[in-house]
């Protein structure tokens, strides 16, 4: 029973970082870069989050939207304003000016709400449900997680598949040149894809903090760190694969921390990810890149 | 309809186009032969603003486009197909002609007809992943693509590299097929006899310049061109 109620724990933290990782993801694989701050857009989301909450005391639902359009709009002001001109540069540029805007996001946070850890409330009212006579227990932040991570994944599937500006992200990441050629605003389609990402990232924020409460500058950019691997082990570009690999990952993490050392699950998570890259370099879902006849 | 007026294009340091001028008017079949680096692929990149003269002006139906974006370009009527086809590899062949008409409104139901008319082998590998289609299939794919945004002047880049001589025949009846049907062509080609065949004229490109120019039938004529690219 133990071992399930791991299990569980583990799914719902891999499914927070499976929404951070589809950010990676998604913008990894349309605008071709590292966004190394994508992790600190969670923070500032669940920053907003809880200025909505507690200082105006407005509900939790109008917090989550009013983080995400915070978010949403940052994101588009970052990639307009430090990515974009950089475009066609070498990629080690881009990244290293991605950890800039990282720190830059830390510090501004730093400067408005301080260094000390602010105490979130979790936006969950649900009472946990007690199973087998009170030995699992799943809370509501679990249940909501959960079906949070799987709603964006089903919904962000089916939008690249069906709608046509889905579609002209995958015309976009495929071939830039090409896509212009169709007619399609490449500018406009990249700072979409942030939009999303950085949208994705402030719901994730929430969650995160919902269930583990400490709110302060660098709680982004731990669980950036690991979505990112996330991403790479599921197969980096890949909506299912980002998935997968949170999860994964998440109950990696929670079976290391409980069995073997809390201090050295992040090392064991690294150790799996060099493993899986080793016998799948691709990452576990990645695509196999077609050659040309 | 196409006027290009002395463009010098430049990869960062190397100046690709020395000068070029020349025009295609409405109705025409125009074909651009040359060597391998002549810088036939620059000025069609050029013309449909994948990349910008530093000086000269290009216009299109009477409007300066010297500056105007590639995606753009593509609402007033001007299409590309790259040289090696580009497709979108990874989307199936309907994803690709829906990419093709991103620029229009409705769904295009002639329109898909009619290609399906010219291409039967797209229709029946419509669900099939782009990436595992032939050479062939996938220029026919290239061309459709490019047919999805209605053009007005449809611009060619070596449709027939790579391809078996029966299949080089097929694109270029299909060429003639798109021109009768009232599209205006600007072909560049490495086969320049099958171009100069059905050109109304044509130009020559060395090394960024323009060294020649007539009637597809002239430049068949001429010792020059039979000398370098008609092999004899
Ligand atoms: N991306 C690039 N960067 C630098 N130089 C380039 C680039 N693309 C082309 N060139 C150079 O510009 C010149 C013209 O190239 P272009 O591709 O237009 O020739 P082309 O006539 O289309 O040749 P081909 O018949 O081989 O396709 C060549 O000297 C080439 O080396
Ligand atoms: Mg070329």
């Amino acid at each position: 029973m133990q071992l399930i109620q791991y299990l569980i724990n583990g799914i719902s933290i891999g499914s927070v970082y499976a929404i951070i990782a589809l950010g990676y993801t998604m913008v990894y694989g349309i605008a071709k870069m590292l966004n190394f701050a994508h992790g600190d857009i969670i923070m500032v989301g669940a920053y907003v989050s809880f200025c909505i909450t507690s200082y105006l005391g407005l509900p939790a639902v109008a917090s989550i939207v009013v983080a995400m359009a915070v978010c949403m709009l940052l994101g588009i002001f970052i990639e307009g304003l430090a990515y974009r001109p950089l475009r066609g540069t070498p990629s080690l540029t881009v990244l290293i000016t991605a950890i800039g805007v990282s720190y830059f996001l830390q510090n501004a946070a730093q400067l408005i709400w301080g260094t000390a850890p602010k105490n979130f409330t979790s936006v969950v009212t649900m009472e946990p449900l007690h199973l087998f006579d009170g030995q699992l227990v799943i809370t509501g932040e679990v249940i909501l997680t959960v079906i949070v991570s799987a709603a964006v994944m089903i919904g962000l599937t089916l939008f690249t598949s069906k709608c046509k500006m889905g579609k002209a992200m995958r015309a976009v990441s495929e071939d830039r040149d090409a896509a212009q050629l169709m007619g399609i605003n490449v500018n406009l389609t990249i700072s979409t894809t942030f939009a999303i990402g950085s949208a994705l990232a402030a719901v994730a924020g929430v969650l995160l903090c919902s269930t583990v409460p400490t709110l302060q500058p660098t709680t982004g950019s731990m669980p950036g760190i690991r979505a990112f691997t996330a991403a790479v082990i599921g197969g980096i570009g890949s909506i299912p694969g980002a998935m997968l690999g949170g999860i994964v990952l998440g109950v990696i993490e929670t079976f290391s921390k409980k069995y073997i050392s809390t201090d050295f699950s992040d090392a064991i998570v690294f150790a799996v990810l060099i493993l899986i890259l080793l016998v799948k370099p691709a990452g576990l879902l990645g695509k196999q890149t077609q050659e040309k006849v | 309809m196409l006027k290009i007026d002395d463009i010098h294009v430049y990869y960062g340091a190397i100046h690709a186009i020395k000068g070029v001028s020349f025009e295609v008017h409405e109705g025409e079949i125009v074909a651009l032969i040359g060597a391998n680096g002549a810088g036939k692929s620059t000025i069609l990149k050029t013309v449909s603003g994948l990349m910008h003269p530093r000086t000269g002006h290009i216009s299109f139906m009477g409007k300066d486009i010297t500056h105007t974006d590639a995606y753009q370009l593509v609402r007033h009527g001007l299409a590309h197909v790259p040289e090696g086809r580009r497709i979108f590899l990874q989307m199936s062949v309907q994803e690709n002609l829906d990419m093709g008409g991103f620029t229009q409104k409705s769904v295009q139901k002639e329109e898909l007809d009619r290609i399906f008319q010219l291409f039967p082998r797209l229709k029946e590998r419509r669900y099939q992943v782009a990436g595992t289609l032939s050479g062939g299939e996938q220029q026919m794919l290239a061309m459709s693509r490019a047919l999805m945004s209605h053009p007005k002047l449809m611009m060619l880049d070596e449709p027939s590299m790579g391809l078996a001589p029966i299949l080089v025949d097929q694109i270029f009846d299909i060429i003639k097929e798109l021109h009768a049907a009232g599209t205006t062509i600007l072909l560049v080609e490495q086969n320049a006899s099958k171009a100069l065949q059905i050109a109304d004229r044509a130009y020559v490109l060395e090394t960024g310049n323009i060294t020649l120019s007539g009637t597809g039938a002239e430049l068949a004529r001429s010792d020059d061109v039979k000398k370098a690219y008609l092999g004899g």
